[in-house]
């Protein structure tokens, strides 16, 4: 192919300014590396130069799309020099595998919102945003699937993030007569500095009460992914759904895995709809499996709304008992992230004397600050 | 060697020798590593063929592999360089009666008969051409390291203090890979050209059947691959890859099998499914919804 070079340079640097001008993170430096590209000469065909272009530009899965779009866009419609020379249809970028089909509708949904705000973020960073915001109860059906990806990549993220920190804890133990050699080293030989090598910290148990009565119906699906996330990273979770019975989910999720443990309980929390015994469960909870489960290095989350129909006096009775048992006691509760909402359902105002920490779980940014409260531990 | 490669077809005609199967795009990218040296980052799912790029690379140039497999708490005396300090204690016992001045004796504890050599620093002192430098599951690692990888891929060169600086007489073809567990840094990221390998089309996967196996059935060849195919649509928690693939035509091959039926799926899950929860799903729902006949 031959090709004009100097307008060839100019459409180059008027392609990336347009890519940035939309939302690619193209610099300057791109641009010189694309130019270069060009310079080889070699572009036998217009899918190498889109491939090469792709692979210059894009710096994130998430790119391909948008940049998709862009390069259609700008090569198929702008009209110079150039642009004759390249008749062709160029590469079409429907060999894109399904995944994507997801978040190229977001690329091209978010066309018109990016005109207005500053470009500065990916395709679909906008959705991202948004959907990090958005109430679980809110989400629009055709949301759903997009924020249960998000959740799980970021909870799955946050889940590596915690044990991480986790590891670098050193408790002294032995010797490290290897590091301590080394070190020994810059004292000519005397072992000055002692190194040590410790145990791993072990994992700290995590206990998770969810509440999926009818009044969670729309978040304790989320919920459960959240406590599936979890699960997944720390070997020690125990996890319990309620309504009107305590019922321990630890096995299923292991063995059965997410979908079919919410298959499972799909059916069984609208018939449980009828009302929340709260102060019953945790009865249960505290009779059958406290004194095996909790310890004073257990944290204990329950994920409730607190719209307790059982009597009066026994939550509190209950969340007490748990309270001593372990180190901290957080309550989350959706209904938190409403505007004006104060804690004045019985049930809620009898535990929150004995809770440490009261948060809010309406949506995935609330859910993400967890991370703070898990590792301070 | 390289100076061979002028074109991208040449590029895809040396691997296709090599019995590799690569499609334009990725060949693309491959041809501006070598002619820009800049590093690429090939992300995607597990088992489909990263690492074996950058093996096929090196066989294709004739240069040494280097590689550097990633892990959490990877540090930089496992992946560049370290003083063999046992040596260099008996080292030091051995020159405790010479007549050299403590200077020389310094020196000589110091030079690179003591140094050992870990990935990174000998794939920039490679003496006589640019080998290939595989960095495997980078998305393993943790941030500090990607920092110091940064800084290696824009100088090639490394500082060791007692020796000076050690600048690569040759730079490295370097390939990056990633799963995807964690999002790479964006100045990491911006170094390199990107490329996202996924699942292969049904032809591209049956053309890397029948480039390993040559002597596979055709029949066999179609239905194992139409199934992985049809398998990879379901939700599972571990989604098999190109590598599974082979893995199974292999052995339906060796226990000798010309048709796959229900029995011989039965046997063989082992090579395709590796986690329980997927292996029992398929059996409860059956198989018959993902074979051709």
């Amino acid at each position: 192919m031959k090709i004009d070079t100097p307008s060839l340079t100019r459409a180059l640097i008027g392609f990336a300014q347009f890519a940035r001008s939309k939302g690619l993170n193209v610099g300057v430096e791109e641009t010189f590396t694309a130019l270069r590209a060009v310079d080889l000469g070699v572009f036998e065909n217009k899918a190498v130069f889109y491939y090469t272009l792709k692979a210059i530009f894009c710096c994130n899965k998430d790119d391909l799309p948008l940049f998709d779009h862009l390069f259609g866009i700008y090569w198929e419609t702008k009209n110079d020099d150039t642009r004759k020379k390249s008749q062709h249809k160029i590469i079409n970028p429907q060999h894109l595998p399904k995944q994507q089909s997801v978040l190229s509708a977001w690329g091209l949904g978010n066309g018109e919102q990016k005109q207005e705000e500053d470009s500065k973020t990916v395709t679909g960073g906008n959705a991202t945003v948004r959907l990090r915001k958005t109430d679980f109860s809110k989400v629009a059906e055709m949301d759903a699937s997009i924020l249960e990806d998000i959740a799980e990549k970021l909870w799955r993220e946050m889940s590596k993030r915690l044990k991480r920190r986790m590891k670098r804890r050193h408790t002294r133990e032995t010797i490290d007569l290897r590091r301590t050699i080394r070190a020994s080293l810059q004292h000519g030989g005397d072992p000055i500095e002692l190194r040590h090598r410790g145990k791993k910290p072990r994992k700290m148990r995590l206990v998770i009460l969810l509440d999926v009565s009818g009044s969670m119906d729309k978040y304790s699906f989320f919920l459960l992914r959240f406590v599936w996330a979890l699960q997944s990273y720390f070997e020690q979770v125990e996890s319990f759904v309620f309504s009107t019975q305590l019922r321990c989910i630890t096995e299923a999720l292991k063995t059965k895995g997410l979908e079919k443990t919410l298959k499972m309980l799909t059916p069984q929390a609208d018939n449980w709809s009828s009302g929340t015994k709260i102060g019953e469960c945790l009865k249960s909870f505290n009779e059958q499996y406290a004194s095996r489960i909790l310890t004073r290095s257990s944290m204990v989350i329950v994920l409730s709304d607190g719209l307790d129909t059982g009597e009066k006096g026994v939550l509190e009775g209950e969340i007490q008992k748990i309270r001593r048992k372990t180190r901290r006691l957080i309550w989350l509760n959706p209904l938190k992230g409403m505007t004006n909402y104060e804690p004045s359902a019985r049930g809620m105002s009898e535990a929150l004397p004995y809770v440490d920490y009261f948060r809010s779980a309406h949506n995935l940014e609330s859910m993400l600050e967890l991370e703070d409260l898990l590792c301070s531990l | 060697m390289e100076t061979s490669i002028n074109d991208i077809s040449a590029l895809i005609s040396g691997f296709d020798r090599l019995g590799y199967v690569i499609d334009e795009e990725l060949a693309t990218v491959v041809f501006l590593l070598l002619k820009l040296r800049k590093p690429i980052l090939v992300e995607g799912n597990p088992g489909i063929g990263k690492t074996e790029l950058a093996n096929m690379l090196a066989r294709l140039l004739d240069t040494q592999l280097i590689r550097l497999q990633c892990y959490e708490g990877l540090d930089v005396n496992a992946a560049v360089y370290e003083w063999n300090y046992q040596k260099q204690l008996l080292g030091i016992k051995i020159q405790e009666h010479s007549t050299l001045n403590e200077a020389e004796k310094e020196k000589n504890i110091f030079s690179e008969d003591y140094l050992l050599k870990r990935p990174l620093l000998q794939s920039i002192s490679a003496k006589d051409k640019a080998p290939v430098l595989l960095i495997d599951e980078i998305d393993r690692t943790d941030e500090e390291f990607e920092a110091f990888l940064l800084e290696l891929l824009s100088e090639f060169q490394i500082t060791i203090p007692e020796l000076g600086t050690i600048k690569a007489q040759h730079v490295p073809y370097v390939i990056l890979t990633s799963n995807r567990t964690r999002e790479l840094s964006d100045a990491l990221k911006r170094r390199c050209l990107y490329h996202w390998v996924d699942y292969p089309s049904m032809e591209k996967e049956l053309a890397i059947v029948y480039k390993r196996f040559p002597a596979i059935e055709h029949k066999l060849a179609t239905q194992i691959v139409h199934f992985i195919q049809a398998l990879r649509q379901k939700k599972l928690q571990k989604t098999p890859g190109v590598s599974e693939t082979l893995d199974w035509a292999l052995s339906l091959m060796t226990l000798g099998y010309h048709t796959l039926d229900e029995q011989a799926i039965a046997r063989t899950y082992g090579c395709i499914l590796k986690s329980t929860d997927d292996i029992r799903m398929l059996q409860e729902e059956g198989v018959e919804s993902l074979l051709i006949v």
